[in-house]
């Protein structure tokens, strides 16, 4: 079930210090976070987070598409290394 | 570090019916074309196959392959790894890199620092990240981005980064890695060896978390 929508997004508050903080600072740097469970914000577009996946920190460069998704969707917890084949790696551009 | 000059497409993993077809777990991005590169080869060179896409099924690519006539034929193939000439792949886009040549090449910062060398290139639906590990085992994710890799050499065989500040005190020692799984070994070996037992305390801390 849908969560209300009078309550907003749910983001742990020490996240949106940190990267308040980050943003202000202007630097590249990755926010290391453990909040899985923190919805991706708007104003967090363009920053680098280190989302924890239970062993090391995958870093995630937040996109607009990303937004109102999970920080955790996109650390998968499990382990899994494919075949190159023929895929192609893209450059992202900041 | 010269460049691949095979790149594995696929392997057979199973036979389809009785005229020979075979089922091949595709490694293109796009399934189907596992066929699309000409003929494919096996790992030595030695036996050569035009491959003719029938279908898809439960994962795999259902083909039949040119000399393979009958299920028996097909089955002696299961295993087997289909290769194609690197320069069988069409040329990239500008900022687009295909993941074999990027595997193996040494990364270093732009003072000159060795980072370690590509193991994998990885996409969790947040952009393309490489996978580093350096000679002490230690493992680095580095966003494949314009600011943190501003160089990809091919023709010199090298990857210049700038890797974003915190990133490197991120390495995950081998040896972490290596007891992470060591561990869940541990747990299954336990869980295996008293079963019963196992089970039944998970269900008596689940009963006490209740109360």
């Amino acid at each position: 079930m849908a969560r209300s929508v009078w309550k907003g997004p749910f983001v742990d508050g020490y996240l949106l210090k940190k990267a308040e903080r980050a943003r202000g600072s202007g630097r590249n740097e990755v926010i290391k976070m453990w909040s899985r469970r923190s919805t991706i914000l708007p104003q967090f577009v363009g920053l680098t987070f280190g989302v924890h996946n239970g062993h090391k920190f995958i870093p995630v460069l937040v996109t607009e598409n990303m937004v109102g998704h999970k920080f955790g969707e996109f650390a998968p917890t499990r382990a899994f290394h494919g075949h190159s084949g023929d895929k192609k790696a893209v450059k992202a551009k900041e | 570090m010269p460049r691949p000059d095979k790149v594995c497409l696929g392997t057979i993993v199973g036979v389809h019916g009785v005229q020979g077809a075979v089922r091949i777990k595709s490694f293109t991005a796009d399934p189907a074309d596992v066929a699309a590169y000409g003929a494919v080869s096996d790992e030595s060179g030695g036996r050569r196959f035009e491959v003719k896409v029938l279908g898809q099924a439960r994962g795999t690519v259902l083909a039949r392959l040119s000399g393979v006539a009958d299920r028996n034929a097909a089955e002696a193939l299961r295993g087997l790894r289909l290769y194609v000439p690197r320069a069988a792949l069409p040329e990239a886009n500008e900022d687009e890199f295909y993941h074999a040549d990027l595997i193996g090449l040494p990364v270093e910062t732009k003072e000159g620092a060795p980072l370690g060398s590509v193991r994998a290139v990885l996409n969790f639906g947040a952009g393309d990240i490489l996978e580093l590990r350096d000679e002490n085992g230690r493992e680095l994710l580095l966003p494949f981005s314009d600011a943190a890799v501003p160089e990809v050499d091919l023709a010199r065989g090298r990857i210049v980064a700038s890797p974003p500040e915190g990133l490197l005190e991120q390495r995950v020692p081998a040896a972490a890695e290596a007891g992470g799984g060591a561990a869940r070994r541990r747990r299954r070996k336990r869980r295996a060896a008293g079963g019963g037992a196992g089970a039944g305390g998970g269900g008596t801390d689940r009963g006490g978390a209740g109360l």
